[in-house]
Protein backbone atom coordinates (compact mmCIF):
# COMPACT_ATOMS: atom_id res chain seq x y z
CA UNK A 1 0.00 0.00 0.00
CA UNK A 2 1.39 3.20 -0.74
CA UNK A 3 1.29 5.62 2.01
CA UNK A 4 2.05 8.61 0.19
CA UNK A 5 -0.55 9.99 -1.97
CA UNK A 6 -0.60 10.95 -5.46
CA UNK A 7 -3.30 12.94 -4.98
CA UNK A 8 -2.80 16.38 -6.01
CA UNK A 9 -4.16 17.94 -2.66
CA UNK A 10 -2.83 17.95 0.71
CA UNK A 11 -4.09 14.88 2.79
CA UNK A 12 -6.08 15.60 5.74
CA UNK A 13 -6.61 12.39 6.83
CA UNK A 14 -3.94 9.68 6.95
CA UNK A 15 -3.91 5.76 8.29
CA UNK A 16 -0.62 4.13 8.80
CA UNK A 17 -0.72 0.60 9.22
CA UNK A 18 -3.52 0.70 12.12
CA UNK A 19 -4.26 -1.77 13.97
CA UNK A 20 -6.88 -1.49 16.80
CA UNK A 21 -8.09 -4.99 19.04
CA UNK A 22 -10.49 -4.58 21.89
CA UNK A 23 -9.91 -5.45 25.40
CA UNK A 24 -11.86 -8.43 24.63
CA UNK A 25 -9.93 -9.95 22.03
CA UNK A 26 -11.89 -8.54 18.92
CA UNK A 27 -9.89 -7.59 16.03
CA UNK A 28 -11.58 -5.02 14.65
CA UNK A 29 -9.05 -3.22 12.19
CA UNK A 30 -6.07 -4.81 10.81
CA UNK A 31 -3.22 -2.69 9.28
CA UNK A 32 -4.95 -0.55 7.44
CA UNK A 33 -4.10 2.58 5.13
CA UNK A 34 -5.73 5.01 3.58
CA UNK A 35 -5.27 8.61 2.79
CA UNK A 36 -7.78 11.39 2.17
CA UNK A 37 -6.80 14.20 0.95
CA UNK A 38 -8.43 17.91 1.23
CA UNK A 39 -12.23 18.43 -0.20
CA UNK A 40 -12.44 14.25 -0.59
CA UNK A 41 -15.68 12.78 -0.60
CA UNK A 42 -15.40 9.50 0.78
CA UNK A 43 -17.91 6.51 1.34
CA UNK A 44 -17.00 3.90 3.99
CA UNK A 45 -18.97 0.50 3.24
CA UNK A 46 -18.83 -2.45 4.62
CA UNK A 47 -21.25 -5.25 6.59
CA UNK A 48 -22.05 -4.54 10.03
CA UNK A 49 -19.21 -5.61 11.88
CA UNK A 50 -16.80 -5.07 8.73
CA UNK A 51 -14.70 -2.28 11.33
CA UNK A 52 -16.43 0.82 9.69
CA UNK A 53 -17.71 2.61 13.34
CA UNK A 54 -14.01 1.95 14.93
CA UNK A 55 -12.53 3.73 12.11
CA UNK A 56 -14.71 7.03 12.62
CA UNK A 57 -14.56 6.12 16.77
CA UNK A 58 -10.48 6.09 15.96
CA UNK A 59 -11.32 9.26 13.62
CA UNK A 60 -12.83 11.04 16.63
CA UNK A 61 -10.49 9.97 19.48
CA UNK A 62 -12.78 8.02 21.17
CA UNK A 63 -10.60 5.21 20.63
CA UNK A 64 -7.06 4.97 20.31
CA UNK A 65 -5.31 2.87 17.59
CA UNK A 66 -3.57 -0.43 19.10
CA UNK A 67 -0.59 -0.07 16.37
CA UNK A 68 0.14 2.04 13.68
CA UNK A 69 -0.59 5.51 13.23
CA UNK A 70 -3.57 7.96 12.65
CA UNK A 71 -2.77 11.57 11.02
CA UNK A 72 -5.43 14.66 11.06
CA UNK A 73 -4.55 17.56 9.76
CA UNK A 74 -1.20 17.21 10.67
CA UNK A 75 -1.81 15.99 13.90
CA UNK A 76 -1.36 12.19 15.49
CA UNK A 77 -4.31 11.22 17.45
CA UNK A 78 -3.08 8.74 18.95
CA UNK A 79 -0.27 10.97 20.59
CA UNK A 80 -2.59 13.35 21.26
CA UNK A 81 -2.91 14.64 24.77
CA UNK A 82 -6.31 14.35 26.90
CA UNK A 83 -6.08 18.00 27.26
CA UNK A 84 -5.95 19.18 23.48
CA UNK A 85 -8.78 17.12 22.59
CA UNK A 86 -11.39 19.33 22.90
CA UNK A 87 -9.51 21.66 20.46
CA UNK A 88 -9.21 18.85 18.12
CA UNK A 89 -13.30 18.39 18.05
CA UNK A 90 -13.76 21.75 17.18
CA UNK A 91 -12.39 21.17 13.50
CA UNK A 92 -14.47 18.28 13.16
CA UNK A 93 -18.08 18.26 12.36
CA UNK A 94 -19.84 15.11 13.77
CA UNK A 95 -23.24 13.34 12.27
CA UNK A 96 -24.13 10.49 13.74
CA UNK A 97 -27.27 8.16 12.97
CA UNK A 98 -29.16 9.15 15.91
CA UNK A 99 -28.73 12.72 15.88
CA UNK A 100 -27.19 13.32 18.78
CA UNK A 101 -29.45 16.36 20.18
CA UNK A 102 -30.04 17.79 23.34
CA UNK A 103 -34.08 17.26 23.92
CA UNK A 104 -34.20 20.07 26.31
CA UNK A 105 -32.52 22.76 23.74
CA UNK A 106 -34.71 24.06 20.83
CA UNK A 107 -33.06 23.73 17.66
CA UNK A 108 -31.60 26.92 17.94
CA UNK A 109 -30.01 26.12 21.23
CA UNK A 110 -28.96 23.05 19.74
CA UNK A 111 -26.89 24.52 16.92
CA UNK A 112 -25.67 27.43 19.44
CA UNK A 113 -24.41 24.79 21.63
CA UNK A 114 -21.36 23.89 19.41
CA UNK A 115 -20.30 27.46 19.86
CA UNK A 116 -20.87 27.89 23.51
CA UNK A 117 -18.59 25.03 24.51
CA UNK A 118 -15.99 27.66 22.18
CA UNK A 119 -16.60 30.71 23.97
CA UNK A 120 -18.03 32.70 21.11
CA UNK A 121 -19.60 36.19 22.24
CA UNK A 122 -23.42 36.18 21.83
CA UNK A 123 -23.72 38.30 18.49
CA UNK A 124 -21.20 36.28 16.96
CA UNK A 125 -23.54 32.93 18.45
CA UNK A 126 -26.39 34.47 17.07
CA UNK A 127 -25.17 35.59 12.92
CA UNK A 128 -23.32 31.81 12.46
CA UNK A 129 -26.21 29.99 14.30
CA UNK A 130 -28.84 32.11 11.71
CA UNK A 131 -26.88 31.22 8.82
CA UNK A 132 -26.39 27.27 9.35
CA UNK A 133 -30.03 26.93 10.10
CA UNK A 134 -30.41 28.64 6.74
CA UNK A 135 -28.28 26.51 5.32
CA UNK A 136 -30.25 23.10 6.48
CA UNK A 137 -33.75 25.33 5.88
CA UNK A 138 -34.75 25.29 9.43
CA UNK A 139 -34.89 28.64 10.47
CA UNK A 140 -38.58 28.69 10.46
CA UNK A 141 -38.33 25.80 13.54
CA UNK A 142 -35.56 27.77 15.31
CA UNK A 143 -37.63 27.64 18.55
CA UNK A 144 -38.67 24.19 18.38
CA UNK A 145 -37.89 21.22 20.21
CA UNK A 146 -35.94 18.35 18.94
CA UNK A 147 -39.50 15.65 19.44
CA UNK A 148 -41.38 18.19 17.45
CA UNK A 149 -39.14 17.58 14.50
CA UNK A 150 -39.24 14.50 12.17
CA UNK A 151 -36.35 12.70 11.71
CA UNK A 152 -35.03 14.17 8.31
CA UNK A 153 -35.77 17.81 10.55
CA UNK A 154 -33.70 16.11 13.40
CA UNK A 155 -30.97 14.88 11.33
CA UNK A 156 -30.44 18.45 9.78
CA UNK A 157 -30.20 20.07 12.85
CA UNK A 158 -27.63 17.36 13.83
CA UNK A 159 -26.08 18.92 10.48
CA UNK A 160 -26.45 22.68 11.23
CA UNK A 161 -24.88 21.95 14.88
CA UNK A 162 -21.36 20.26 12.57
CA UNK A 163 -21.33 23.00 10.36
CA UNK A 164 -21.95 26.26 12.54
CA UNK A 165 -18.14 26.81 13.42
CA UNK A 166 -16.93 26.38 9.68
CA UNK A 167 -14.95 22.27 10.53
CA UNK A 168 -12.74 21.12 7.70
CA UNK A 169 -13.74 17.86 7.89
CA UNK A 170 -16.77 16.39 8.06
CA UNK A 171 -17.48 12.79 10.09
CA UNK A 172 -20.76 11.14 9.47
CA UNK A 173 -21.49 7.81 11.11
CA UNK A 174 -24.66 5.99 9.18
CA UNK A 175 -26.29 9.83 9.34
CA UNK A 176 -29.33 8.27 6.57
CA UNK A 177 -29.83 4.98 8.42
CA UNK A 178 -32.97 6.35 10.62
CA UNK A 179 -34.80 8.20 7.50
CA UNK A 180 -36.65 7.05 4.69
CA UNK A 181 -35.03 7.41 1.36
CA UNK A 182 -36.51 10.37 0.28
CA UNK A 183 -35.19 12.61 3.19
CA UNK A 184 -31.82 10.40 3.34
CA UNK A 185 -31.63 12.14 -0.32
CA UNK A 186 -32.20 15.31 0.97
CA UNK A 187 -30.23 15.36 3.79
CA UNK A 188 -27.02 13.97 1.44
CA UNK A 189 -27.70 17.17 -0.78
CA UNK A 190 -26.68 18.99 1.88
CA UNK A 191 -23.54 16.88 2.30
CA UNK A 192 -22.90 17.60 -1.33
CA UNK A 193 -23.07 21.39 -0.49
CA UNK A 194 -21.20 21.26 2.50
CA UNK A 195 -18.35 19.30 0.28
CA UNK A 196 -18.91 21.74 -2.54
CA UNK A 197 -17.97 24.60 -0.13
CA UNK A 198 -14.32 22.83 0.01
CA UNK A 199 -14.86 20.76 3.56
CA UNK A 200 -14.07 16.87 3.68
CA UNK A 201 -16.72 14.45 4.02
CA UNK A 202 -15.54 11.23 5.45
CA UNK A 203 -19.15 9.20 5.50
CA UNK A 204 -19.93 5.31 6.93
CA UNK A 205 -23.04 4.10 5.27
CA UNK A 206 -25.13 1.14 4.83
CA UNK A 207 -27.02 2.92 1.87
CA UNK A 208 -26.45 1.25 -0.90
CA UNK A 209 -28.84 3.92 -3.56
CA UNK A 210 -26.90 6.63 -2.50
CA UNK A 211 -23.55 5.10 -2.91
CA UNK A 212 -23.90 3.80 -6.37
CA UNK A 213 -26.10 7.29 -7.15
CA UNK A 214 -23.27 9.79 -6.39
CA UNK A 215 -20.13 7.98 -7.35
CA UNK A 216 -18.00 9.09 -4.99
CA UNK A 217 -14.50 7.64 -3.87
CA UNK A 218 -15.52 3.70 -1.72
CA UNK A 219 -13.78 2.63 0.33
CA UNK A 220 -15.47 -1.36 1.33
CA UNK A 221 -13.74 -2.38 5.05
CA UNK A 222 -14.01 -6.11 5.12
CA UNK A 223 -13.01 -7.84 7.85
CA UNK A 224 -11.13 -5.00 9.55
CA UNK A 225 -9.10 -4.42 6.21
CA UNK A 226 -9.81 -2.65 3.05
CA UNK A 227 -10.95 -4.84 0.52
CA UNK A 228 -11.14 -2.13 -1.92
CA UNK A 229 -10.67 1.48 -2.81
CA UNK A 230 -12.13 3.18 -5.70
CA UNK A 231 -12.26 6.52 -6.90
CA UNK A 232 -15.51 6.48 -8.68
CA UNK A 233 -16.92 3.65 -6.80
CA UNK A 234 -20.03 1.63 -6.02
CA UNK A 235 -21.79 0.10 -3.21
CA UNK A 236 -20.68 -3.29 -4.23
CA UNK A 237 -17.94 -4.01 -7.12
CA UNK A 238 -18.28 -7.45 -7.85
CA UNK A 239 -21.23 -9.21 -6.79
CA UNK A 240 -19.45 -12.30 -6.50
CA UNK A 241 -17.82 -10.68 -3.30
CA UNK A 242 -20.56 -11.16 -0.71
CA UNK A 243 -18.28 -9.78 2.27
CA UNK A 244 -19.13 -5.89 1.01
CA UNK A 245 -22.99 -6.55 0.89
CA UNK A 246 -24.58 -4.30 2.73
CA UNK A 247 -27.15 -6.46 5.41
CA UNK B 1 -14.38 34.14 27.70
CA UNK B 2 -13.86 32.82 31.24
CA UNK B 3 -16.99 35.67 31.93
CA UNK B 4 -19.19 33.80 29.07
CA UNK B 5 -18.35 30.49 30.74
CA UNK B 6 -19.00 30.95 34.21
CA UNK B 7 -22.25 32.46 32.68
CA UNK B 8 -23.30 29.53 30.59
CA UNK B 9 -22.37 27.02 33.54
CA UNK B 10 -24.22 29.12 36.03
CA UNK B 11 -27.30 29.12 33.74
CA UNK B 12 -27.07 25.45 33.27
CA UNK B 13 -26.60 24.86 36.56
CA UNK B 14 -29.74 26.83 37.57
CA UNK B 15 -31.99 25.08 35.16
CA UNK B 16 -30.74 22.13 35.56
CA UNK B 17 -31.45 22.34 39.49
CA UNK B 18 -34.87 22.94 38.46
CA UNK B 19 -35.51 20.70 35.46
CA UNK B 20 -34.37 17.75 37.64
CA UNK B 21 -36.33 18.71 40.45
CA UNK B 22 -37.23 15.72 41.74
CA UNK B 23 -33.70 14.35 41.80
CA UNK B 24 -32.26 17.82 43.37
CA UNK B 25 -34.45 17.89 46.10
CA UNK B 26 -33.23 14.30 47.14
CA UNK B 27 -29.96 15.44 47.50
CA UNK B 28 -31.07 19.13 49.35
CA UNK B 29 -32.99 16.67 52.00
CA UNK B 30 -29.81 14.50 52.08
CA UNK B 31 -28.03 17.23 52.97
CA UNK B 32 -30.09 19.12 55.13
CA UNK B 33 -30.77 15.86 57.45
CA UNK B 34 -26.72 15.23 57.56
CA UNK B 35 -25.89 19.50 57.82
CA UNK B 36 -28.81 19.38 60.82
CA UNK B 37 -27.13 16.23 62.46
CA UNK B 38 -23.28 18.40 62.14
CA UNK B 39 -24.98 21.63 63.34
CA UNK B 40 -26.25 19.86 65.97
CA UNK B 41 -23.37 18.27 66.74
CA UNK B 42 -21.35 21.71 66.43
CA UNK B 43 -24.06 23.50 69.46
CA UNK B 44 -23.74 20.95 71.58
CA UNK B 45 -20.03 20.61 70.96
CA UNK B 46 -20.19 24.70 71.92
CA UNK B 47 -22.45 24.49 74.69
CA UNK B 48 -20.40 21.64 76.21
CA UNK B 49 -17.25 23.63 76.06
CA UNK B 50 -18.63 26.71 77.37
CA UNK B 51 -19.69 24.73 80.46
CA UNK B 52 -16.19 23.30 80.71
CA UNK B 53 -14.89 26.74 80.27
CA UNK B 54 -16.78 27.74 83.32
CA UNK B 55 -15.83 25.10 85.22
CA UNK B 56 -12.10 25.03 84.11
CA UNK B 57 -11.62 29.04 85.03
CA UNK B 58 -13.36 27.98 88.53
CA UNK B 59 -10.70 25.03 88.66
CA UNK B 60 -8.01 27.15 87.13
CA UNK B 61 -7.72 29.24 90.11
CA UNK B 62 -6.06 27.66 93.60
CA UNK B 63 -6.56 29.54 96.64
CA UNK B 64 -3.01 29.36 99.34
CA UNK B 65 -3.88 29.71 102.69
CA UNK B 66 -1.49 31.66 104.53
CA UNK B 67 -0.27 30.60 108.10
CA UNK B 68 -1.24 32.84 110.72
CA UNK B 69 2.00 34.43 111.44
CA UNK B 70 3.38 34.74 108.39
CA UNK B 71 5.77 37.93 108.17
CA UNK B 72 3.53 39.82 105.70
CA UNK B 73 6.82 40.84 103.68
CA UNK B 74 7.19 36.66 103.29
CA UNK B 75 3.71 36.96 101.83
CA UNK B 76 4.52 39.77 99.53
CA UNK B 77 7.76 38.04 98.56
CA UNK B 78 6.04 34.92 97.53
CA UNK B 79 3.48 37.03 95.71
CA UNK B 80 6.11 38.53 93.49
CA UNK B 81 7.72 34.89 92.89
CA UNK B 82 4.28 33.83 91.29
CA UNK B 83 3.64 36.78 89.19
CA UNK B 84 6.90 36.36 87.51
CA UNK B 85 6.01 32.67 86.92
CA UNK B 86 4.98 32.50 83.35
CA UNK B 87 2.17 29.64 84.02
CA UNK B 88 0.18 32.38 86.25
CA UNK B 89 -1.76 34.86 85.20
CA UNK B 90 -2.50 36.33 88.37
CA UNK B 91 -2.07 36.47 92.05
CA UNK B 92 -3.89 38.49 94.62
CA UNK B 93 -3.79 38.59 98.26
CA UNK B 94 -6.62 38.39 100.49
CA UNK B 95 -6.28 39.37 103.77
CA UNK B 96 -7.88 37.80 107.34
CA UNK B 97 -10.11 40.36 106.96
CA UNK B 98 -11.16 40.48 103.46
CA UNK B 99 -11.41 37.00 103.49
CA UNK B 100 -14.13 37.18 106.26
CA UNK B 101 -16.17 39.80 104.75
CA UNK B 102 -16.48 37.30 101.49
CA UNK B 103 -17.25 34.53 103.48
CA UNK B 104 -19.82 36.69 105.47
CA UNK B 105 -21.21 37.73 102.19
CA UNK B 106 -22.54 34.52 100.70
CA UNK B 107 -26.08 34.03 102.76
CA UNK B 108 -25.13 30.00 103.19
CA UNK B 109 -22.71 31.25 105.47
CA UNK B 110 -25.18 33.76 107.45
CA UNK B 111 -25.97 31.85 110.40
CA UNK B 112 -22.58 29.97 110.95
CA UNK B 113 -20.90 34.02 110.45
CA UNK B 114 -23.27 35.35 113.40
CA UNK B 115 -21.49 32.14 115.87
CA UNK B 116 -17.76 32.92 114.76
CA UNK B 117 -15.77 34.43 117.41
CA UNK B 118 -12.50 36.41 116.40
CA UNK B 119 -11.47 35.88 112.31
CA UNK B 120 -10.56 31.78 111.70
CA UNK B 121 -10.24 32.43 108.32
CA UNK B 122 -6.64 32.37 106.93
CA UNK B 123 -5.73 35.42 104.76
CA UNK B 124 -5.12 33.73 101.00
CA UNK B 125 -3.32 33.92 98.18
CA UNK B 126 -5.49 33.48 95.28
CA UNK B 127 -3.40 32.53 91.79
CA UNK B 128 -4.57 32.25 88.70
CA UNK B 129 -3.55 29.94 86.69
CA UNK B 130 -3.21 30.16 82.58
CA UNK B 131 -3.33 26.16 81.81
CA UNK B 132 -5.27 23.65 83.43
CA UNK B 133 -2.68 21.32 83.15
CA UNK B 134 -0.28 23.55 85.33
CA UNK B 135 -2.07 23.93 88.55
CA UNK B 136 -0.67 21.12 89.83
CA UNK B 137 2.67 22.38 89.87
CA UNK B 138 1.55 25.50 90.85
CA UNK B 139 -0.25 23.65 93.84
CA UNK B 140 3.82 21.85 94.37
CA UNK B 141 5.10 25.50 94.11
CA UNK B 142 2.24 26.72 96.80
CA UNK B 143 2.87 23.68 99.26
CA UNK B 144 6.77 23.92 99.66
CA UNK B 145 6.09 27.73 100.39
CA UNK B 146 7.36 28.00 104.38
CA UNK B 147 3.98 30.43 104.78
CA UNK B 148 2.01 27.88 103.71
CA UNK B 149 -0.72 27.13 106.50
CA UNK B 150 0.70 23.28 107.11
CA UNK B 151 -2.93 21.75 107.95
CA UNK B 152 -4.85 23.42 104.97
CA UNK B 153 -2.43 24.36 102.19
CA UNK B 154 -4.65 24.98 99.19
CA UNK B 155 -8.04 24.14 97.38
CA UNK B 156 -6.31 21.92 95.09
CA UNK B 157 -8.64 19.10 93.25
CA UNK B 158 -6.51 17.30 91.48
CA UNK B 159 -8.73 14.75 91.08
CA UNK B 160 -11.48 16.97 89.83
CA UNK B 161 -9.22 18.46 87.33
CA UNK B 162 -7.82 15.10 85.86
CA UNK B 163 -11.23 13.77 84.99
CA UNK B 164 -12.42 17.66 83.65
CA UNK B 165 -9.10 16.89 81.39
CA UNK B 166 -9.77 13.38 80.52
CA UNK B 167 -13.54 14.61 79.84
CA UNK B 168 -12.73 17.35 77.55
CA UNK B 169 -9.94 15.39 75.78
CA UNK B 170 -12.39 12.68 74.96
CA UNK B 171 -15.26 15.30 74.15
CA UNK B 172 -13.06 16.84 71.79
CA UNK B 173 -12.04 13.38 70.33
CA UNK B 174 -16.24 12.29 69.87
CA UNK B 175 -16.87 15.30 68.34
CA UNK B 176 -14.12 15.53 65.75
CA UNK B 177 -14.87 11.59 65.14
CA UNK B 178 -18.91 12.30 65.37
CA UNK B 179 -18.00 15.32 62.59
CA UNK B 180 -15.63 13.50 60.54
CA UNK B 181 -17.72 10.48 60.10
CA UNK B 182 -20.65 12.95 58.89
CA UNK B 183 -18.43 14.66 56.75
CA UNK B 184 -17.59 11.08 55.01
CA UNK B 185 -21.29 9.92 55.11
CA UNK B 186 -22.68 13.21 53.55
CA UNK B 187 -19.86 12.93 50.67
CA UNK B 188 -21.18 9.54 49.63
CA UNK B 189 -24.69 10.36 49.62
CA UNK B 190 -24.13 13.85 47.68
CA UNK B 191 -21.97 11.71 45.64
CA UNK B 192 -24.57 9.62 45.06
CA UNK B 193 -27.48 11.76 44.59
CA UNK B 194 -25.53 13.97 42.38
CA UNK B 195 -24.13 10.43 40.34
CA UNK B 196 -27.67 9.60 39.49
CA UNK B 197 -28.09 13.30 38.25
CA UNK B 198 -25.68 13.01 36.05
CA UNK B 199 -26.58 9.99 34.80
CA UNK B 200 -29.53 11.17 33.85
CA UNK B 201 -27.89 13.23 31.99
CA UNK B 202 -25.03 11.56 30.41
CA UNK B 203 -26.49 11.92 26.69
CA UNK B 204 -25.70 15.70 26.96
CA UNK B 205 -22.32 14.97 28.60
CA UNK B 206 -21.57 12.83 25.33
CA UNK B 207 -22.74 15.80 23.04
CA UNK B 208 -20.89 18.29 25.18
CA UNK B 209 -17.58 16.25 24.62
CA UNK B 210 -18.12 15.31 20.71
CA UNK B 211 -18.68 19.29 20.30
CA UNK B 212 -15.28 20.17 21.91
CA UNK B 213 -16.49 20.60 25.50
CA UNK B 214 -13.68 21.14 27.88
CA UNK B 215 -13.95 18.66 30.83
CA UNK B 216 -14.41 21.60 32.82
CA UNK B 217 -17.00 23.19 30.34
CA UNK B 218 -18.84 20.37 31.47
CA UNK B 219 -17.73 19.76 35.21
CA UNK B 220 -18.65 23.39 36.21
CA UNK B 221 -22.10 23.15 35.80
CA UNK B 222 -22.36 20.44 37.85
CA UNK B 223 -19.94 21.59 40.62
CA UNK B 224 -21.94 24.70 40.70
CA UNK B 225 -25.42 23.33 40.78
CA UNK B 226 -23.46 21.13 43.75
CA UNK B 227 -22.65 24.17 45.53
CA UNK B 228 -26.50 25.34 44.65
CA UNK B 229 -27.78 22.42 46.33
CA UNK B 230 -25.40 22.36 49.40
CA UNK B 231 -26.00 26.14 50.04
CA UNK B 232 -29.90 25.94 50.14
CA UNK B 233 -29.72 22.63 52.42
CA UNK B 234 -27.31 24.78 54.73
CA UNK B 235 -30.02 27.38 54.67
CA UNK B 236 -32.88 25.15 55.25
CA UNK B 237 -30.28 23.46 58.34
CA UNK B 238 -29.52 26.35 59.65
CA UNK B 239 -33.40 27.66 59.55
CA UNK B 240 -34.34 24.69 61.52
CA UNK B 241 -31.33 24.58 64.10
CA UNK B 242 -31.88 28.34 65.02
CA UNK B 243 -35.81 28.13 65.67
CA UNK B 244 -34.58 24.73 67.54
CA UNK B 245 -31.99 25.86 69.66
CA UNK B 246 -33.03 28.14 72.40
CA UNK B 247 -36.41 26.16 72.63
CA UNK B 248 -33.81 22.95 73.51
CA UNK B 249 -31.30 24.56 75.57
CA UNK B 250 -34.19 25.64 77.48
CA UNK B 251 -35.29 22.36 77.97
CA UNK B 252 -32.49 20.69 78.78
CA UNK B 253 -31.66 23.25 81.70
CA UNK B 254 -35.03 21.75 82.91
CA UNK B 255 -34.54 18.34 82.66
CA UNK B 256 -30.54 18.44 83.55
CA UNK B 257 -30.36 21.29 85.88
CA UNK B 258 -26.98 20.00 86.79
CA UNK B 259 -25.27 21.45 83.59
CA UNK B 260 -24.95 24.73 83.62
CA UNK B 261 -25.49 24.54 80.08
CA UNK B 262 -26.89 28.07 77.75
CA UNK B 263 -27.89 29.75 75.02
CA UNK B 264 -25.31 31.79 72.79
CA UNK B 265 -27.17 33.85 70.15
CA UNK B 266 -23.05 34.92 69.12
CA UNK B 267 -22.62 30.99 68.57
CA UNK B 268 -25.36 31.61 65.34
CA UNK B 269 -23.18 33.91 63.13
CA UNK B 270 -20.07 31.23 63.59
CA UNK B 271 -22.69 28.23 62.68
CA UNK B 272 -24.46 30.02 59.87
CA UNK B 273 -20.94 30.51 58.45
CA UNK B 274 -19.52 26.71 59.35
CA UNK B 275 -22.90 25.36 57.91
CA UNK B 276 -23.10 27.55 54.47
CA UNK B 277 -19.12 26.63 54.22
CA UNK B 278 -19.59 23.14 54.75
CA UNK B 279 -23.02 22.67 52.54
CA UNK B 280 -21.38 24.76 49.82
CA UNK B 281 -17.92 22.20 50.09
CA UNK B 282 -19.64 18.96 50.59
CA UNK B 283 -21.78 19.96 47.49
CA UNK B 284 -19.07 20.88 45.38
CA UNK B 285 -16.78 17.91 46.11
CA UNK B 286 -20.37 15.63 45.95
CA UNK B 287 -20.63 16.92 42.32
CA UNK B 288 -16.98 16.70 41.72
CA UNK B 289 -16.18 12.78 42.36
CA UNK B 290 -19.81 12.06 41.63
CA UNK B 291 -19.30 13.20 37.66
CA UNK B 292 -15.58 12.51 37.39
CA UNK B 293 -16.59 9.32 35.33
CA UNK B 294 -18.81 10.59 32.90
CA UNK B 295 -16.90 14.05 32.04
CA UNK B 296 -13.57 11.83 31.37
CA UNK B 297 -12.84 13.06 27.57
Amino acid sequence: MVLTPDFETRPVISFQHVWKTYPTGTEALRDVNLVVPEGDFVFLVGASGAGKSTMVRLLIREEKPTKGKIFVDGTELGRMKRRHLPRYRRKVGLVFQDFKLLPNLTVYQNVAFALRVLGDAEHTIHSRVTDALDTVGLSAKHQTLPANLSGGEQQRVAIARALVHAPRFIIADEPTGNLDPATAWEIMQLFLRINAKGATVVMATHNREIVDLLRRRVIAIDAGQIARDDRSGRYHDDLSKPQVRAQ
Amino acid sequence: MIYRNLKFALNSAWQSFWRNLAVSMAAVISITLILILAGVNLIVGHAFSQVLDGFRAKVSEISINVADGTPLQSVYDFQQQLSADPRVTNVRFITKSEALAQFKLDPNNLVFAQQVDGNPLDAKLQVRVAKLTDVAAIDQVARGWSGVDPSDPTNYQGEFINRMLQLSTWLGFAGVGLLAILVVVSIVIVMNTIRTAVYHRRKEIEVMKLVGATEWFVRGPFVIEGVMTGLIAASLALALLVIAYEPAVARFREDVAFIPLSYDPGFVASLARDLLLGGALLGALGSYIGVRRYVKI
